[in-house]
């Protein structure tokens, strides 16, 4: 018989390293028809955070996400980035791009501020411009401001940063510190259905909080969740890596070492809950890995709702479920007097 | 051996030792290396073509088994006027990470839109149940393909990308 339950799973996750410097450059140089350029050491596997380099550069020069060319991962040209882990391209690579952009347009500021007859400080990037702040219909083309500092003025608008998020190194002998610039936090809820004959669980619905930040771009966030639920699945369910006497891994292939398909695949709500963190880029923080961090627990916590087993090994094979669920039984055999 | 096959609307040949794959011969001798080579024994879906309207993994077929047939490879979904709407749809929703996988999900539900142009989610579901995806969840993917089976349905029937012969010449 199928029983129904329902868990819940909550996490914190640090971005960053633990305690140790893990640096990001950035180039911004901003182009005389009104376009920028941006070099990164970070890369691209598919998650969009070149996009969200674009969208962070786009936001500080005032321009538009596609007038961005981003330019990465090539060690010739790009700056030094500690790379695309630890869930911290947007948090700290994505600061690094915020920095280098505002530097760059500082050196529009000097140059708009002789054109528009004001300081520097009375003018912001917006729309394509540089505009007086309290009176926008003053204003000249990026590109033209650009063009003047390239041609006429003599101060290309090239800006770099680097950015090592805040900390304090933990003291070896009281282990106090603040080993990381900043936290995201999650709440996962999963569904499940488990069959009390065979032991299979089936995962119906997941839903899943996430803070990370201020969304910079929530498709992507959404995404990131959605791949993180279907990880957390596999590791909750059926992904293990088996070995042999000898160390040998047994279940080398997709036919024995099992990722979830699309049978599998729980419907997945997501919920973003934005958190405006003032040490990130634009207020944001990070989702890749953590997405995947309570599934798992959400699932076996369900499992326990359903058919009170506590199922303390992963993954929670048909095998592992059914023998807790006759474990239990037997237990509740032997306390009934004879 | 010879294997003369349309692909994409034109005729292709070639002279192939007879163990050669479907797969093998659409990427080393047509140089059509959108379907991906992956596991290569059929678990992972990245080589999905459409063979004769069925999505069929192009690894665990011999050419020759395809001789005189009708293949469609991911190369022959884009027209000159633009992308098709299932790579539109994936494109503007973010439903491919690494992109992998694509070619083969993107396939298999052509297979299925062409078949079944009114899926249900479970259906959906079966379609796609042979292509693994490691990024995405397949969330979005089976979101945009609903998508795609709605906009499709409402368009009059000579604008669907789809059925159209003329444009899989482009090719």
């Amino acid at each position: 018989m199928k029983h129904r339950g329902r868990g819940l799973a909550s996490m914190w996750y640090p971005v960053g390293f633990t305690g140790y410097a893990n640096p990001s450059g950035a180039v911004v140089k901003i182009n005389e028809d009104g376009t920028a350029v941006v070099l990164t050491g970070t890369v691209e596997t598919g998650q969009g955070s070149l996009g969200v380099m674009a969208q962070i550069a786009a936001e500080a020069l005032g321009i538009a996400p596609n007038d961005i060319h981003v330019v990465s991962g090539d060690t010739d040209t790009c700056p030094m980035d500690t790379g695309a882990i630890a869930s911290r391209t947007t948090y700290i690579t994505g600061n690094a791009v915020r920095l280098a952009a505002e530097r760059a347009r500082e050196m529009l500021f000097d140059v708009a501020a002789g054109m528009l007859r004001v300081k520097p400080d009375m003018l912001e990037a917006k729309d394509h411009k540089i505009q007086v702040k309290s009176f926008p219909s003053r204003n000249a083309a990026i590109g033209d401001v650009a063009y003047k500092a390239y041609n006429d003025v003599g101060t290309p608008p090239i800006g770099s940063a680097m950015w090592n998020p805040p900390m304090i190194p933990m003291d070896p002998e009281t282990g106090q510190g603040k080993p990381f610039g900043t936290y995201v936090y999650a709440t996962q809820i999963a569904e499940v259905d488990v069959d009390d004959e065979t032991g299979e669980v089936e995962v119906l619905r997941v839903t899943a909080s996430h803070d990370c930040g201020v969304a910079i771009n929530p498709m992507l966030v959404e995404g990131q969740i959605d791949g993180g639920v279907h990880m957390g699945l596999g590791f909750g369910l059926y992904e293990e890596i088996l070995f042999d006497k000898t160390g040998k891994q047994i279940n080398s292939n997709l036919t024995n070492y099992i990722i979830p398909t699309t049978l599998d695949m729980p419907d997945v709500d997501e919920d973003i809950v934005e958190n405006y963190d003032e040490t990130g880029p634009f207020g944001a923080k990070a989702v890749g890995e953590p997405s995947l961090v309570p599934t798992a627990v959400a699932i076996t916590n369900a499992i326990y709702d359903a058919v009170g087993v506590r199922i303390t090994a992963l993954p929670a094979t048909s095998e592992r479920v059914l023998a807790a669920i006759k474990a239990k039984r037997a237990a509740e055999q032997k306390q009934i007097p004879a | 051996m010879n294997v003369t096959l349309t692909v994409n609307g034109e005729t292709r040949s070639a002279e192939v030792p007879p163990e050669t794959t479907l797969l093998v011969f659409l990427r080393e001798y047509l140089n059509l290396t959108g379907a991906k080579t992956g596991c290569d024994i059929g678990d992972c879906g990245a080589c999905t073509v459409i063979l004769d309207g069925k999505a069929v993994n192009a690894c665990l077929m011999l050419a020759a088994q395809a001789d005189g047939r009708d293949v469609i490879t991911i190369e022959g979904l884009a027209t000159r006027e633009g992308l098709h709407p299932l790579q539109k749809v994936f494109e503007e929703t973010g439903a491919l990470q690494c992109g992998f996988c694509g070619p083969g999900v993107i396939l298999s539900a052509k297979a299925l839109l062409d078949e079944n142009p009114a899926p249900s989610k479970q259906e959906i579901r079966n379609a796609l149940a042979g292509n693994l995806c490691r990024c995405t969840g397949y969330v979005k993917m089976i979101d945009g393909i609903q998508e795609v089976a709605e906009t499709m349905r409402s368009v009059p029937t000579p604008a669907l990308p789809a059925a159209s012969k003329g444009e899989q010449k482009h090719g």
